[in-house]
């Protein structure tokens, strides 16, 4: 299948803005089950510096320096990208949770695919015991580990709220989990969190979800904008299944991954710093057409 | 008096001081179980402490408590403080008084132990950031570096601009039962303590010099060189400029960099004084953005960049990691050097060492267990009861709320069941350590020596020709006999640390006998902060000491207190001008009585003279390093005196009157001490703007057009001129003279036109920023307003026309401010662009 993806980000400053420095992280990347065509990036207005890298992650990160005086500032990513996953099945079987939890923890690797990376606390996702509690119901002792994820999503689907306007960027977690509600990034943070609690490797990962569903088939909550869901090491066989915990689904062809990092602060598509207006405002808009 | 009759003095002295010497032997009371310092195992001194005590012993015990005095007083009047996490104000340090000894060869040894155990860090951290050999070897577990926050993973495989890690590393240590020094922790990330082991080495120095002299100690001071030159040859070009980057006022240690930033002739900067432009570091001064080579940081790494690490750091710079990947800078140490001080690590040096190094670990460390093995798990639940759990990437067990270590046999069944379910749930966040019991020393209380538990910091530099250690190190002793509870924080004392030779120590250093500070210049640039700060010390000063001369005039026997009808307007334009500018509140206009004392010190008021004698100092500590302890010092005072409670009149007159001399004597300091660089001008233009329009306030009031006798007395005595008035015109007070005297005429240095006067010579002698040849807007206004006041005739003069005036120098401040300080606390700083995008 092969997508095309609109992500245009705007920002409206009340007074002019004099200076700007920005980390984009919006080209797709390839692997795991989908593979970058073609990504074009444009912006207004145009940056003074641009330098490209690849992150830690591996994620095409580009910083751009932007000295022109400007009240809007707008980033419009193009992207082609052509996906072909098969997710296992939900009850597929998998090794008991608790031998994953060792192999993972021995890993010989710093690597950003090591899976001992994503075990440990990360700056938006604290490990905490009534979290950790809350996911260990779904693990319990020798269950298969693809098993305790599914139902561990499962039940956060069920008795989490998504509520667009309940929670910011910098609504901690406890708070989330204690009001049973937010937005995929903070399902997706709380899954990653209880499934550390239990040693458990869990990554963040941020992308896109078709805008039309296929016929016949429901709209998924966070279409319109980007999205974020989980991915979880299962052992040398399976790898990394993802998960996406606010539309309780692992994760087909409808979904285009962007990047993948310890938590959302490791992926921000847009980051930065201005100098000369407090007051801004944001418009994301994401356009995921199906082209073939 | 006969020679003979000297010598049986002497020989009384030297009977006395031995009984006091054998009395203090019989009352210390060691520690069962614990090997001390002081006295050996059979219960006699160790050779340094004889021959310290044999010196200390001859001084008679009030001479003894008169250098233990003079220490304090010199700690206090140098305003030496710390701050412990949560606290809002300094507190002041508290040493003991008497230094921990070192023998010579002991201290050689344990030289070579952290000599070895630097150079084996710096090699480790060089493989975990670069190729990343020992992880895939399996000789270092990936998961002990990949569980610490200071893991920085964007700069991974970025080599360390100027070529190495750690530029100054530090170890704690204790000796141990075994009576070999111990490791307890590594300090790789920003070792803190070298500058309060100075100021202690100087307290000690200065109140024992003939002491500190006969024990061969040798000095600190050419450890810094090195330190300092090691730092300078790591630069990409010849005079580099070097910056100590501190988190700020409010820092636990800001002293501390203050005190190295003036010792090493750094400058003391703050992120927000920092830009990044052309891959490269820049200072904003008041000359504009200077480059800035190296910056010795205080600052934690996760902190150092808004855009690569923790976003919400305000402590940092956006862009400075890209900066570090174009080799634009050099930061000591390398961000990510922290790692290292993870516990989980421990146990995996002696292999390391002897891999790396090929030989065996000098020094021994605390016996560490981590818990991510389950071997290591095993033994440490095993013998839960024996060791302190202790979280095994930071300080505090992870779960638990204690911020030192948890131990189980101090914990109810279920705390220690909670123990034992976190372990066996997440074991990689616990190490489990030996419960050491380390030696003690003596400290002084109430005149004989009492045993205390100690640890002692090491400090090694990395120079061209190797690893150089500071001769002595930050001592540390607790006040319970528990060991593992020493931290600054937890209200322990520190000590002077001396090595003891029995050779003369060589005198090659251009150092006087004790270790004095050498000063510098401070470096060439003056950062606009630091401006700005002065502009306002001179400000606050200047504000205040108009407060208190307001004080005076209404309090004073001879005011206008006396009853008459013009007395009581008088009295009424002074309240006024204090209700004005926040010296008093307009309720308490109806009480006259108590408005002097509110105007002089209500700490509610925002302008009573102690609410600006306190924004004085508060402006002042950020100001640390620029200002002579005798400055400072003057400023503390005033602080204390305006806080003590006075009762009647007479009290308020006579603290207003001593606090306006040590004004006085605070404007002497500056104008005598300070060197005449660019920071010296601005605390004047700041004192001067502040003159200019009080005085020209007060004219407005008090030489008003119908103005009496009365009024332009006060006026007179307002503006310091009756002298000066009296002795020029022999006549009592008439409106156009005194207008004159205290606006136009640019002979009388505290007239309106002498301040405006002076400056435009300092407008003129500061940097010009633009280029296009205009004349800037703050010498526009100071030239208009100096055109003005030379021109004006005295006779002619309109309160209009002071009123306009006042307004000009209003804008020319806050001209001065956007000018030269565009980045101060009213400037637009760099704002987070809103995320979830």
């Amino acid at each position: 299948m092969i997508y095309d993806i609109r992500h245009v980000t705007t920002y409206e400053y009340e007074n002019p803005v004099s200076f700007a420095r920005c980390t984009l992280r919006l080209e797709p990347r390839s692997g795991g089950g989908q593979e970058l065509i073609s990504h074009d990036l444009e912006i207004h207005p145009r940056p003074a510096e641009r330098n490209v890298r690849r992150d830690f992650f591996g994620t095409l990160t580009e910083s751009v320096v932007i000295e022109a005086a400007h009240r809007n500032l707008r980033i419009d990513s193009h992207s082609r990208v052509s996906v072909s996953r098969q997710p296992p099945a939900r009850d597929a079987s998998s090794p008991p949770w608790e031998s994953i939890r060792d192999i993972a923890f021995e890993a010989t690797s710093l690597g950003p695919s090591s899976p001992v990376g994503y075990v440990f606390a990360s700056p938006l996702v604290p490990v905490l015991r009534p979290v950790s509690a809350y996911a260990g119901m779904s693990f319990p002792p020798g269950a298969g580990i693809l098993a305790g994820a599914v139902d561990l999503m499962r039940r956060i689907r069920g008795e989490f709220r998504y509520d667009p306007k309940a929670t910011v960027i910098s609504t901690p977690l406890d708070e989330v989990f204690d009001k049973r509600h937010g937005v995929c990034q903070d399902f997706a943070h709380v899954m990653i969190a209880g499934l550390r609690g239990l040693g458990l490797p869990a990554a963040y990962v941020s992308g896109y979800l078709r805008t039309i569903p296929p016929p016949g088939q429901p709209r998924l909550q966070g279409a319109d904008a980007t999205h974020a869901w989980v991915s979880l090491w299962c052992g040398a066989e399976l790898g990394w299944v993802d998960l996406d915990p606010t539309n309780d689904l692992l994760i087909g062809n409808d979904h285009i991954m962007l990047a993948m990092g310890r938590d959302f602060s490791d992926v921000s598509p847009v980051d930065g710093i201005i100098v000369g207006s407090p007051k801004q405002k944001l418009s994301v808009a994401v356009d995921v057409l199906q082209v073939e | 008096m006969g020679e003979g009759a000297a010598e049986d003095n002497d020989q009384a002295g030297r009977a006395q001081a031995q009984q006091r010497i054998a009395q203090w032997v019989r009352d210390y009371s060691r520690l069962p179980g614990i090997p001390d310092e002081f006295l050996g195992p059979g219960g006699a001194p160790r050779a340094v402490w004889s021959r310290f005590f044999d010196a200390f012993g001859a001084l008679a015990p009030d001479e003894i408590e008169r250098r233990f005095g003079m220490a304090d007083r010199h700690l206090r009047e140098a305003g030496v403080t710390y701050r412990a996490p949560g606290d809002s104000a300094d507190r002041p340090w508290s040493i003991s008084h008497l230094p921990l000894l070192i023998d010579e060869a002991d201290w050689q040894q344990l030289c070579a132990g952290i000599t070895q155990r630097a150079e084996l860090l710096e090699r480790v951290l060089r493989d975990i950031y670069g190729e990343g050999r020992l992880v895939a070897e399996g000789a270092l577990p990936a998961a002990a570096i990949a569980g610490s926050p200071e893991y920085l993973r964007p700069v991974c495989g970025v080599p360390p601009p100027g070529g190495r890690y750690l530029s100054l590393y530090a170890a704690d240590v204790g000796r141990g039962p075994d009576g070999r020094w111990w490791v307890l922790g590594d300090r790789t990330q920003a070792p803190s303590g070298a500058g309060y082991a100075l100021e202690n080495r100087l307290v000690l120095s200065r109140a024992f010099s003939d002491l500190y002299k006969s024990m061969n100690v040798p000095r600190v001071a050419p450890f810094f060189e090195a330190f300092r030159d090691s730092l300078r040859a790591r630069a990409d070009r010849d005079e580099p400029r070097i910056g100590v980057l501190t988190p700020g006022s409010f820092s636990e240690t800001y002293f501390e960099h203050a005190t190295l930033a003036r010792y090493l002739g750094f400058l003391l900067v703050e992120g927000d004084d920092l830009a990044v432009s052309d891959n490269r570091v820049h200072i904003r001064t008041v000359a504009g953005l200077k480059r800035l080579d190296v910056l010795l940081r205080r600052v934690d790494s996760n902190s150092l960049d808004p855009l690569e690490l923790d976003a919400s750091s305000r402590l940092g710079v956006p862009g400075l990691i890209d900066v570090l990947r174009k080799d634009g800078v050099v930061i000591a140490n390398m961000p990510g050097s922290g790692v290292l001080e993870a516990r989980a690590l421990l146990g995996f040096l002696p292999a390391l060492s002897r891999r790396l190094l090929g030989e065996d670990l000098k020094m021994p460390h605390i016996a560490t267990w981590w818990c991510g093995q389950r071997a290591a798990r095993d033994e440490v639940l095993a013998r839960l009861d024996e060791v302190a759990i202790e979280g095994a990437y930071r300080r505090g067990v992870p779960g638990f709320d204690s911020s030192g270590p948890a131990l189980a046999s101090e914990l109810d069944a279920s705390g220690r069941r909670r123990l034992i379910d976190a372990i066996n749930a997440r074991g990689m966040d616990y190490v489990g350590q030996e419960v050491v019991r380390l030696s003690t020393m003596p400290v002084w209380e109430h005149g004989q020596l009492t045993p205390r538990p100690f640890v002692l910091r090491v400090f090694a530099a990395a120079t061209p020709d190797g690893w150089a250690i500071m001769p002595g190190g930050f001592c540390r002793i607790a006040e319970q006999p528990d060991a593992r509870a020493v931290s600054m924080g937890d209200g322990a004392r520190a000590a002077d640390v001396w090595v003891v030779s029995d050779k003369q120590v060589p005198t090659a250093t251009l150092l006087p006998a004790t270790d004095k500070v050498r000063i510098r210049r401070i470096a060439g640039v003056l950062p606009s902060r630091a401006a700005d700060n002065l502009f306002w010390l001179g400000r606050y000063l200047e504000r205040a000491e108009a407060t208190l001369r307001l004080v005076r005039a209404l309090g004073s026997p001879s005011g206008p207190n006396k009853g008459t009808a013009a007395s009581v307007q008088s009295a009424e334009r002074i309240q006024r001008l204090l209700v004005a500018w926040g010296a008093v509140s307009q309720t308490s206009r109806t009480a006259p009585g108590r408005i002097v004392a509110e105007a002089l010190q209500s700490p509610d008021r925002f302008g009573s003279a102690l609410s600006l004698v306190r924004a004085a100092q508060r402006t002042a500590t950020s100001l640390r390093e620029r200002l002579s302890p005798d400055a400072w010092q003057v400023i503390t005072e005033m602080a204390e005196r305006l806080a003590y409670e006075v009762e009647d009149d007479d009290s308020v007159l006579s603290a207003a009157e001593l606090t306006l001399q040590e004004l006085a004597s605070f404007a002497g300091l500056a104008q005598e001490n300070m060197n005449r660089a660019a920071g010296w001008r601005f605390l004047d233009i700041g004192r001067r703007t502040e003159r200019a329009i009080n005085t020209t306030r007060f004219t407005r009031q008090f030489a008003y057009d119908e103005a009496g006798d009365e009024d332009l007395d006060i006026l007179l005595t307002l503006v310091d001129c009756q002298i000066t008035y009296r002795s020029r015109y022999l006549l009592a007070p008439i409106l156009a003279p005194v207008r004159d005297l205290a606006v136009l005429d640019g002979y009388n240095p505290r007239s309106v036109a002498f301040q405006v006067t002076t400056l435009n010579e300092h407008i003129a002698a500061l940097p010009s920023l633009k280029e296009h040849g205009l004349i800037e807007k703050p010498q526009r206004l100071a030239v208009a307003m100096q055109a003005m006041l030379a021109t004006a005739e005295a006779e002619k003069l309109e309160v209009k026309t002071l009123f306009a005036l006042e307004q000009d120098l209003l804008s020319l401040a806050d001209a001065i401010g956007q000018h030269y300080f565009p980045h101060g606390p009213n400037a637009s700083r760099p704002e987070k662009l809103t995320g979830l995008a």
